[in-house]
């Protein structure tokens, strides 16, 4: 049972991650990878914060999350001032380069992982309680991304979208409206990241490299980008697809690899044969 | 009495491309109420100047001025919100979006451009938003596209998409209207709507600045008029004057007959 539940908060974690994903690539068009260094950085500001100085567990989460927007912004602000495609570039190098400082600061737990992370919940019902608090989480997030991309400010979106230049010479400000999804959305896989930290109570560098900005990108893509529910679809699916294929007893050696032609050979098949995702976003939308 | 000052005026205006010259030396008043005709051949530099006017390239020298204010360290969007507002050449509507939309995207202030003062100023947004719906459907309503409001520009014939394309801009409601060759490809209805809402505007004391290679246009509507050549200002004055330009005539009619 105790798996079925870590299943369970791992589809909610997954589908805070692609929804806010989603909404930085999907509805913004920003293209970046470093979606899963937001996701550690929150993970290990909210754990250290509490484990160091004893910040309760739901401030600390806030504070991860916050951190996570704040250092979004650390990244966008320069890069999105020159072009987008420089905010691609420099996801990279930030991603990569804070694996390796995660990895190398000791405080941190190192290379080796950082462990004796506290629980939010203690006591038997602690994992049913994780999975009622994670879910409820995801589903307040994919409400919120919703909200965001439709009405004003979403039409703003899809404008800035459509022609950047004509956008602002009717009076809007670009820029404003790219930070600002980039920090929401950072800000929003900043609280997966700390949800994560508190639940599994162990985080390791290894876990936020490229292959996890691999797997969201494919969450997104196969489940359809710029749409509400494609993420969702998209969690849930890659989410339950490598648990299935543990079943097959295949040594790590093999996993591994197997893993990483899936992400990769799913994301190829759907841009190639339905670009538009499994939930495809009506027209107008 | 001193005449009223302009509300644009360009200084000393020049911009290069690399070794090619699109402004040199561009002086260039444009009055409240007054509608000025630009023309010139095609790479003259009339759409250049509209795009350093509202802020899309910025001067190598010279400056650009609403009424007292300088405009080179303006950013587009802002000087959009002091109110110069302008049409494109090939319209460029949102695709994604639907006429009424795209209109929405037009005032100065967008509400809840600003996503926390939109989520904790929720009652000012809402009262903009309405605001902003009222106008546009009554803008619509001037340009005969209420019908169209809810299609995307892909599904309007062309004389609506340029139709959209300056209700859009009217939208703006500032001081200074640009409208970059409103006429072309247009004609029969949407020829006289759009002279008919070009008068108005500049009635309702707006300097209107038209790009055009319609010279009936011009001689109908425009008060004064510029002839632009290779980056720089030939000629002004009023079009019968310029008409009598023989390098005007050349350019366009192959010479005097």
């Amino acid at each position: 049972m105790e798996y079925v539940y870590s299943v369970l908060v791992m589809i909610g974690i997954y589908t805070i991650m692609a929804s806010s994903f989603n909404l930085i690539i999907g509805f913004g068009g920003l293209i970046s990878i470093a979606h899963p260094i937001f996701f550690a950085l929150s993970a290990y500001a909210s754990a250290l914060v509490n484990l160091h100085w004893g910040v309760p567990i739901p401030l600390a989460i806030l504070l991860g999350t916050l951190f996570a927007a704040a250092m979004s912004v650390m990244l966008s602000l320069p890069s999105l001032r020159i072009s987008g495609d420089y905010l691609l570039i420099a996801s990279m190098g930030f991603q990569l380069g804070f694996v390796e400082v995660i990895k190398n600061v000791d405080f941190a737990g190192g290379a080796g992982g950082l462990t004796g992370i506290a629980s939010i919940y203690s006591g038997p019902s602690r994992s049913p309680a994780f999975v009622v608090t994670t879910l409820t989480i995801a589903a307040t997030v994919v409400s919120v991304v919703h909200w965001l991309t439709h009405g004003e400010y979403g039409r703003a979106i899809r404008a800035m979208r459509d022609d950047e230049e004509c956008f602002a010479s009717l009076g809007r400000n670009p820029m404003a409206i790219k930070i600002t999804i980039f920090a929401v959305g950072s800000a929003l896989a900043g609280l997966a990241g700390a949800l994560y930290a508190h639940y599994f109570q162990f985080l390791s560098p290894e876990q936020f490299g490229i292959t996890q900005s691999a797997l969201i990108l494919t969450m997104v893509v196969v489940g359809g980008m710029g749409s509400t529910w494609g993420p969702v679809v998209g969690a849930l699916l890659l989410t339950a697809l490598p648990q299935a294929i543990t079943f097959l007893n295949l040594p790590p050696s093999v996993m591994a690899p197997l893993q990483g032609m899936l992400y990769t050979g799913l994301v190829l098949l759907f841009l190639f044969v339905r670009p538009a995702g499994l939930v495809a976003k009506r027209l107008g939308q | 009495m001193n005449a009223p000052r302009a509300a644009i005026r360009v200084t000393d205006v020049s911009k290069r491309f690399g070794g090619i010259v699109v402004a040199e030396n561009v002086n260039l008043e444009l009055r409240s109420g007054e509608i000025l005709g630009l023309i010139g051949p095609n790479g003259a530099g009339k759409t250049t100047l509209f795009n350093l006017i509202c802020g899309i390239h910025t001067p190598d020298s010279g400056e650009i001025w609403l009424r007292d204010q300088p405009l080179s360290r303006v950013p587009v969007y802002r000087r959009a919100r002091l109110g110069i507002a302008r049409t494109w050449q090939n319209i460029r509507l949102f695709p994604t979006l639907s006429v009424i939309d795209n209109l929405l995207m037009g005032p100065r202030r967008y509400p809840g451009e600003a996503l926390l003062a939109g989520i904790f100023g929720a009652r000012t947004r809402r009262a903009d938003a309405q605001a902003a719906r009222e106008r546009a459907e009554e803008i619509l309503a001037r340009m005969g596209l209420s019908d169209a409001r809810d299609k995307t520009p892909a599904e309007l014939p062309f004389g609506q998409q340029k139709l959209a394309g300056m209700a859009r801009t009217l939208m703006n409601d500032g001081e200074v209207l640009l409208l970059d060759e409103p006429m072309a490809g247009v004609e029969g209805q949407v020829y006289e709507t759009i002279r008919q809402v070009v008068r108005d505007e500049a009635s309702a004391g707006r300097a209107v600045c038209i790009v055009e290679h319609n010279v009936s246009f011009i001689r109908d509507l425009c008060t004064r008029a510029v002839f632009m050549f290779n980056g720089c200002i030939e000629q002004s004055g009023t079009m019968e004057e310029l008409l009598a330009s023989d390098k005007l005539a050349e350019l366009y009619f192959g010479g005097r007959s």
